[in-house]
Formats: structure tokens, C-alpha cells, sequence
């Protein structure tokens, strides 16, 4: 599946285009003063050599900052897989029309040579230049303690370091030609904007992790003893915790009042035994000493087979004023589920719970759908306008909402809605919700 | 479907990325296009001018006797200033001579009775004629004792009247009468005038021996010569009466008549030399880059670009070819087109120039010379003089010098350079007998030398720094002269100098290389297109 996505994002687009300038500009100046030609004099070549070699030095410094706060550092780990058939591709397959070995997405942005030839040139050939570049401006006869370093050698190794770069130069541009239409990808990066291919697992991934990061549903991990090894800024912000490093490495029963401990003490001896808590009611101690409520879910880790540890959601209830205590009881046996809507409204991705509360079987029954679908007519305005809501930015927790389920049943849920955006741009929404069905029968 | 709102942000977008793209470059730009590397004012330290008169010597009664000699007009000036004697020979001027390692660890005195140039070759048994330039009278042996303080010629220094004139060829003494040598005349004069006009040295004083070393004006230094006496900021930028109009002394100060500088032609050490920066700093540019320069380069060798502005300076000289006369028997004597001796019967050939770029080498101040009874190979050029000094000595800059080189006599069995008697009434001298073997033995007796009889000649070689003629700043070296492929440089071979120097081998594989890829995109692209 291919979408227009945004690939490039801003500052990278500027650090492209600007070690792209700075490289050409580098390599202008530096053969002149390597007596190749005569263009700007000397003198300003001298100097203009000088102030882009800084200017190239800072920029990189900023771009290497960027590519490990981003992650995108990883994109450039180097991977022997198809190699060969990405080669194959350039020599035979692109000339049949035969498709790329390889595809590109946003989490995949460059195929195995690339990754390997970008890596190269940002662990060797650049810092080799930066490097040798330094030692010559610096480099003041004897009295320097580069003495050891010969000028000569230095120079040499400059030099092969800019015909390496002018090859590159060379067979980069050209590539570029090899995307959908010989300038998409130049287009790409000048917009940030490309056609690419949709890994479905990938965003599903990325996603997953980001709502959990974002969303308003507190998110908790708990290990073998039961001390807090992980919790999200909503969980924080329920909790009333201004400093994550104060809860990291508690024990849980620090976020209880002691009438309540016993309690939790046995739902958490029964996540490791294996069973799946969805949607317990349970009453919180805040950081401020005040007391909340919320619905709590907790399932257990797994690693190498063996119960590892606990997860869950908690959903505040505190604000939902139509709950009674009476009421959470009956989301007891609720579990949290998990939507994720485009920026058109049409369902990207749900969780096996939300598929369980739908009564759905699959999720390919689901996916592709405009969420109306999963209501009744007469909710549809109001619900249309909670979609605007979030689609403008705003957040919406613990609401309470009627579902259409598959077989024509309704239930009752409630569900918590944040937008996801890319930049500034809002591209979809998602949320969890809790299921509360057993509500209306109580009353 | 965007709406127009959409589009317009986009674009706008699209424009800011440019923007931030673009920016910092024009900034870069008009940074580098309005930088100014050149000095409002230059940077002076230690410069003063002397403004306050100095002492009137016409008011003093002494000095207005009737001297009939020299020698007296000495007593008088020592009679006021005693002990100034002492001072004076205590100088290299006095003693002609210089304390000098040699190889072998032994300190000897270096002068002009031991050493041998390639202009008129040695002082032993010429000093007749080569004591005319020596701030003495009646200096006869070299090698016996000078110490007469009346010998003093306080004058020659001293004098602003402009007629004192020591004759040419009377051991340093003033003509008494009318006499013509060597084609040269020479003309008593009134001591009186001489003696009310006593002062401080000026140009004419150190130009009278400075200029006209070698025989004629320019013809060794090509740096210093009679046409500084009044000139212009072009020619010297100190020295220009519409510059600075500096007299020698401002750089070459004096203290207790010892005056500072050397000349390489007996000078050894890095001792008492004047240099540019007790003025102008070792960091006189705004352009750091160009303030990295002075650790290893001179500031000559960017500042005089040229040297012998005026007049020719003599660049070759070969004896070899002298003793040739007209079939009338006369004196046979060639001139250029300029007007500059080629050929001259007593003294071989020449070749003169204008305007000549110096040779530049690596100096730390350190000189070493031929002393006389030194082997030589005859095969090989004899370099009479050479600077210690190179790029891996980190006291070394490179500086420029003015090579002067030619063929002279030297002993063909004994092997090493002969000082021939050339001047001189008598039965041997080259110049009025016109046989080198003559010349030789009287000569070498002088020296107390053998000489086995055979003769020959000998390529030589010297090297003279320029230092004098500084050019104004517009007219310094660009960068270019040297940084590039076959710059003034490019016989300084003992570095890496950007610019200059690259290997070829990598420069043909590189662009091959990058020829290649074009190539292959080319062929690529071909392919490309036509399978579609």
C-alpha cells in the first residue's frame, strides 16, 4: 500500500540541503586552493574554505544531536540483507522494470546500500575530512604539536577525501532519478512529503508505543516484586507526580492507602499467575496525599517464557460525574481497548480487546471503515462532533459512549480520545476504551 | 483538494525553508566581500623620531684650525671625545672581522683577509685599492697590527658637507693632490668646509663603501645603492622622501658606535641583527592567516618583491673571460644596450639586471663560508658563502636573497681558491700585466698559501639577503606567488606548501574516478531511458 507520507522532516531537510551546498561550496573553494583553477582568488578561497568548514562543523554537530533524539540514527544501521538484490536491481532489474528489492517507509527510509554507503560516509569519509581538514588549518609549522603529522600526508588524505565526495556527489544526484518519477525523491526532500510504502505491522508498532507514550490513559509496568520499573506522563499527571524519578523503582503499594493494599495485593498475586485483569475499579493514593479513582487493567510481561513482570492501563474515572462507586464495579470484566482513526475518521487499527467488545472476529472486518459504522444513527451527531473536537486538538477522557456491536447488540463504554500529530498537523486520533455495559442493568 | 488557505501555507512554508537555507549563506557572503585585511594605520612599536637638534660642531673652535692632515682633524675630535677611539675599534667596521667557528670547533677571526668573494675576489695584496672603503687611514697588512687610534677616520662617517671623499687606491687616505686611478679621479678638498658641517650619519655617509661594493654602484648589494640617497615611497617604503623618509641609522641603531646589522659577506652569527619586527611586530596584519606567515617567512620575502628598482645590479661575473683586447692593442670594453658594462679586458664579463625577483632559501640566521686554504671540488660550485637552515629548523624562515654567481681562479693542483694580486704599479698585478699566473704567486705569497702553478677556474656562488628597497604594502606578494604551481617558491622543495605541491598520481586517479562515475550515470541513464 502506498500513501503520501511525511518522510523528511524539517530540520533534516535543512541539514540535507545545507551539507549539500556546504560539501559543493567545500569542494569549489578547495580546489582552488589546491591550484586546480582560479576563481575567487586565493585568499577568499582561503578563507571562504575556512568559514564553511565551521559552518559544516556546527551544522553536523546539530545533525548528529538530531539523529539520536529522534531515533533516526537507527535508520542508518547497516544490513546485509538484499544487499545483493538492491545491487541486482541496478544493474539488471531497474532496466526490465522490475520493482525495487526493497521498500521504503518511514521507518525504513533507506535501502540496504544506502544505509551502508550514508553510514560510511558519516563514520569515515566525512570525519575523515573534518578531521584532516582541522589538522591543516591548524597545523602551524614546526611549532605545532602536530608535529607528528606530516602536512604532506594530511593534505593527500584531504585530497582523496574530496574526489570520494565528488564521486558520491555524482552517483547520489543520479539515484535520485530512480524513485517513482525521476524527481520524486529530489521533490521529497525539498517537501518532506513522499509516496511511500505502508508497512502496516510498522505503524501499528510505532503507534502502539506512541499512544501508550501519549495517550490519556495512564500507563504502568511493574516488575517481578512489584516495584514500578515504567509509567507514561498521563500516569504521572493522574498520580499528581512532577518527577518521574521519584516513583521509578517504587514499590506499588506506595501508590495505595493502606485499607486498600490488601486488595491490590491479591489482583497483582493473580497477574502472576497468568490470569488478565480488564478493568478493575480501584482507588489511588496521589502524590499530594488526595485520593482518586480509576479503572485499572493489568495484564502480565512475559520474557523467555516466564512471567517477567505486570502491564496495564488506568483510565480516571474522578470526572465522569454519571459513575457512582456502585457503578465501576460493573466494568469489572471490561478490557481495555485500543482504536486508532485517520485523519478522515476511518479506522487504522484496534486491539484484539476492542475487536472482543465489538464482538468482531477480525480485525480485516474493521480496518478501512469510517467509525460511524460502530454506531447508531441518532448518537452519530453528537459523536461527530467529539471526533471534530479531537481532530482540533483537544482531548477527551473518560466520555461515555453507546457501540454498535456486530451482531446489532449495543454497549455501553467509556473511552478516552487524543490527536495524533505528525509536526503540527493533526493526521488521525486514538484512545482507549473500558467497557461499562453492565452499567444500565444495575440500574 | 487544498484550499487556497493550504496552498498559501504551503508555499510559505516552502519559502522559510528556503529562506533558512539561504540566510546564513548571504551572510557568509557579505561577510567575506566587505572584510578589510588591510590596516587603517601600520602598527608602530619602539619608532621615534628624534626631533630635538643635536650638537652644533661649527661652534667648536677647535675644529676651526688649519688641518693639514687627516690624522690631525682625528686628535682633535679624540680630544673631546676621549676614549671613543676605543669604542670604534672595538667595531666589525674597525676590524674588518668577525669571531667564526669553524668545523673543526676552532674559533678564528673572519674578515676580509681570509674570506674570497666572486666580485673582486680577496683584499691580500690588493689593500691599496680595498682599504679605500675602510673607516681607517694607511691600513697596509691585513695581517699586522692596526691600532693607531689617529688612524681613525672620523669623518667619512660623520661628514654632511657631501666633498669628503677618501681617494681611490691610497689605503683609505683623502686625495692631497689631483690624482686619477683605475680611471677614477680623486680631488683634494677644504677641510674647513668638511669640518663645520660634522654630524650625525646619513645616507651618503653609509653609502659611500655600502653602495658601490664590488667596483660601482649596485654592483653587490642590489638592495643598497645611490639612488636611496633620495627616492621615492616605490622604491623604499621607509626610505621615500614622500614616505617615512628614514635614514639608515633609524633601523640600523648605533650604541657606542657599534651599529647594528650584519652583512653575510664575513657575518656568521645570529647575533645583533635588525629586524623588521622591533617595530612592526611579530603580528603586524589584521589577517591572522597572514600573522601565521611570520613564523617561518621573513617579512622581506613578501615585502620586497623586487630588488635593483633604479639601477642594474651586477648578477654574474666571469673572470675567466678577462684579459682580451682590441686588435689595436687597447683596452677592449663592451657596454649593453642600457649602458652597463659587459665586457671589460681587466675584469672578463658581466651580466647586469633590473627589477630582479630574488632567490628565496630557508635561514636561521646562521652563515658559514669558504675561509682561504679550503679544498674545493672544482667540478661542483663553490658556494663562497650559504645560510644554515631549513624547513625542519624550526629557528629557519625562508628569506630572499639576491645569488650572485660567476668563475674566478682558483689553484688547479692544490684545489682551492686563489686571491690574485690585481692592483698595483708594479711587475705582477693583473691589471696592468694581464697573467694570472703573475697575479697568483704574488697574491698567494700574500695569503701564505703555496701555489703549485697551474690555475684554473671555478664556478662560484653567493648569497647576498635583500633587505632594502621594502616595497609599499599595494605591491607586497599576493598569495598566489608562492601558492602556486610554479611560484616564486617552487625550488624550496623541503615542504608541503598548499597550492604548490599535490601528487600527481592521486590527481589523475581522482578526477579518472569522478570521469568514470559521470560516465557510468551517463551509460545508466542511456540504458534507462531506451529499455523504457
Amino acid at each position: 500500500m502506498k500513501k503520501k507520507t511525511y518522510i523528511y522532516r524539517r530540520f533534516e531537510r535543512f541539514w540535507h540541503w545545507n551539507q549539500a551546498l556546504l560539501i559543493l561550496f567545500l569542494a569549489l573553494t578547495g580546489f582552488e586552493i589546491h591550484s586546480t583553477y582560479k576563481l575567487f582568488g586565493f585568499q577568499n578561497a582561503v578563507i571562504m574554505h575556512n568559514i564553511a568548514a565551521w559552518a559544516l562543523l556546527v551544522l553536523i554537530i546539530f545533525a548528529i544531536f538530531w539523529h539520536f533524539v529522534t531515533g533516526e540514527w537507527k535508520q542508518y544501521i547497516p544490513t546485509t540483507k538484499y544487499i545483493k538484490a538492491q545491487i541486482n536491481y541496478y544493474i539488471i532489474g531497474i532496466f526490465k522494470g522490475a520493482p525495487h528489492p526493497t521498500n521504503k517507509t518511514v521507518y525504513n527510509k533507506f535501502n540496504p546500500l544506502q544505509r551502508l554507503i550514508y553510514l560510511g560516509l558519516k563514520l569515515f569519509v566525512i570525519p575523515v575530512q573534518i578531521i584532516t581538514g582541522f589538522i591543516y588549518l591548524f597545523y602551524v609549522y614546526p611549532d605545532s604539536p602536530a608535529i607528528f603529522f606530516n602536512l604532506e600526508i594530511v593534505a593527500y588524505i584531504h585530497t582523496i577525501g574530496a574526489f570520494m565526495l565528488l564521486i558520491f556527489v555524482v552517483a547520489h544526484v543520479y539515484l535520485t532519478t530512480t524513485g517513482d518519477t525521476p524527481l520524486s525523491s529530489i521533490k521529497a526532500m525539498i517537501t518532506g512529503w513522499e509516496e511511500i510504502d505502508i508497512d502496516n505491522e510498522e505503524v501499528r508498532m510505532a503507534h502502539l508505543q506512541k499512544a501508550v507514550e501519549e495517550s490519556v490513559a495512564g500507563y504502568y509496568r511493574l516488575d517481578k516484586d512489584g516495584n514500578i520499573t515504567d509509567v507514561n506522563d498521563a500516569w504521572l499527571k493522574m498520580y499528581r507526580c512532577k518527577d518521574k524519578a521519584k516513583i521509578i523503582g517504587q514499590h506499588y503499594s506506595k501508590t495505595r492507602d493502606k485499607r486498600n493494599i490488601s486488595e491490590m495485593d491479591s489482583i497483582v498475586k493473580r497477574v502472576f499467575k497468568g490470569e488478565t485483569i480488564t478493568g478493575i475499579p480501584v482507588i489511588r493514593r496521589c502524590f499530594d496525599e488526595s485520593v482518586g479513582k480509576h479503572i485499572l487493567s493489568a495484564n502480565p510481561t512475559y520474557e523467555n517464557g516466564e512471567i517477567s513482570g505486570i502491564e496495564g492501563f488506568v483510565l480516571d474515572i474522578n470526572e465522569t460525574e454519571e459513575l457512582t462507586d456502585h457503578m465501576y464495579y460493573t466494568v469489572r470484566n471490561s478490557s481495555a481497548g485500543y482504536y486508532h482513526l485517520d485523519e478522515n475518521g476511518n479506522i487504522v487499527d484496534v486491539n484484539d480487546a476492542w475487536l472482543k467488545l465489538y464482538k468482531f472476529d477480525s480485525k480485516d472486518e474493521v480496518i478501512g471503515n469510517h467509525f460511524t459504522f460502530t454506531r447508531n444513527p441518532e448518537d452519530k451527531p453528537a459523536l461527530e462532533e467529539a471526533y471534530r473536537k479531537v481532530m482540533d486538538g483537544e482531548t477527551i477522557t473518560g466520555e461515555i459512549a453507546t457501540r454498535k456491536c456486530k451482531d446489532g447488540t449495543t454497549g455501553k463504554h467509556i473511552l478516552s480520545a487524543n490527536p495524533i500529530t505528525i509536526g503540527s498537523k493533526v493526521s488521525g486520533m486514538e484512545g482507549f476504551i473500558l467497557d461499562i455495559s453492565g452499567l444500565e442493568e444495575t440500574v | 483538494m487544498l484550499t487556497i488557505k493550504q496552498s498559501q501555507n504551503k508555499f510559505f512554508r516552502l519559502l522559510f525553508f528556503f529562506i533558512a537555507i539561504i540566510l546564513p549563506w548571504i551572510i557568509g557572503g557579505v561577510y567575506v566581500l566587505n572584510r578589510s585585511d588591510r590596516e587603517k594605520n601600520v602598527k608602530l612599536i619602539n619608532y621615534k623620531v628624534n626631533t630635538i637638534p643635536e650638537v652644533d660642531h661649527s661652534k667648536f673652535d677647535i675644529l676651526k684650525q688649519d688641518f693639514k692632515t687627516p690624522q690631525q682633524i682625528t686628535e682633535a675630535c679624540l680630544s673631546c671625545h676621549n676614549k671613543t677611539d676605543q669604542e670604534v675599534m672595538a667595531t666589525s667596521h674597525w676590524k674588518w672581522a668577525k669571531p667564526y667557528i669553524k668545523d673543526n670547533g676552532d674559533t678564528i677571526m673572519l674578515g676580509k683577509k681570509n674570506i674570497v668573494n666572486n666580485f673582486c675576489i680577496g683584499t691580500k695584496s690588493n689593500e691599496k685599492l680595498c682599504s679605500s672603503c675602510h673607516i681607517g687611514y694607511g691600513w697596509k697588512d691585513m695581517n699586522a697590527k692596526f691600532d693607531n687610534s689617529r688612524n681613525i677616520d672620523c669623518i667619512v662617517c660623520h661628514d654632511q658637507s657631501g666633498i669628503y671623499k677618501k681617494a681611490t687606491g691610497d689605503y683609505g687616505l683623502p686625495a692631497k693632490k689631483e690624482m686619477v686611478i683605475c680611471g677614477i679621479a680623486s680631488h683634494p678638498f677644504d677641510y674647513k668646509k668638511v669640518l663645520k658641517s660634522i654630524g650625525k650619519p646619513q645616507r651618503h655617509n653609509c653609502g659611500a663603501c655600502h653602495y658601490v661594493g664590488g667596483g660601482g654602484n649596485n654592483v653587490k648589494h642590489g638592495d643598497l645603492e645611490m639612488a636611496l640617497n633620495k627616492t621615492s615611497r616605490k622604491v623604499d617604503v621607509h626610505m621615500g622622501v614622500n614616505s617615512a623618509n628614514m635614514g639608515c641609522i633609524e633601523c640600523h641603531k648605533t650604541k657606542r658606535h657599534d651599529i647594528k646589522g650584519n652583512l653575510y659577506s664575513i657575518a656568521s652569527a645570529n647575533k645583533n641583527r635588525v629586524s623588521c619586527e622591533e617595530c612592526h611586530t611579530e603580528a603586524p596584519h589584521k589577517n591572522p592567516i597572514l600573522n601565521e606567515h611570520t613564523d617561518r617567512i621573513a617579512c622581506q620575502t613578501c615585502h620586497i618583491p623586487e630588488f635593483a628598482k633604479v639601477n642594474p645590479t651586477k648578477m654574474y661575473w666571469d673572470w675567466s673571460t678577462a684579459g682580451k683586447f682590441n686588435p689595436d692593442g687597447s683596452m677592449m670594453m663592451k657596454k649593453d644596450s642600457a649602458g652597463a658594462m659587459t665586457y671589460h679586458t681587466k675584469k672578463g664579463s658581466f651580466i647586469w639586471a633590473k627589477n630582479v625577483k630574488p632567490e628565496y632559501i630557508w635561514s636561521n640566521g646562521e652563515a658559514r663560508h669558504y675561509i682561504m686554504g679550503d679544498k674545493i671540488d672544482p667540478k661542483k660550485t663553490v658556494h663562497l658563502n650559504y645560510f644554515k637552515g631549513t624547513y625542519t629548523d624550526k629557528n629557519s624562515k625562508i628569506i630572499p636573497v639576491k645569488r650572485f654567481t660567476g668563475k674566478q681562479i682558483y689553484d688547479a693542483k692544490n684545489n682551492y681558491m686563489i686571491i690574485p694580486h690585481l692592483f698595483g704599479k708594479d711587475t705582477t698585478s693583473y691589471w696592468l700585466n694581464f697573467d694570472w699566473n703573475k697575479a697568483a704567486k704574488t697574491g698567494m705569497a700574500e695569503v701564505g698559501l703555496p701555489y703549485s702553478g697551474k690555475f684554473g677556474f671555478v664556478s662560484t656562488q653567493m648569497d647576498w639577503p635583500v633587505n632594502h628597497m621594502v616595497a609599499p604594502r599595494e605591491e607586497s606578494l599576493t598569495c598566489t606567488e608562492c601558492h602556486s604551481r610554479n611560484g616564486r617558491l617552487a625550488k624550496v622543495t623541503d615542504f608541503y606548501l598548499p597550492g604548490r605541491n599535490y601528487n600527481n598520481l592521486l590527481d589523475v586517479i581522482g578526477v579518472i574516478m569522478i570521469l568514470l562515475s559521470i560516465l557510468g550515470v551517463i551509460i545508466h541513464a542511456t540504458l534507462r531511458i531506451i529499455k523504457k
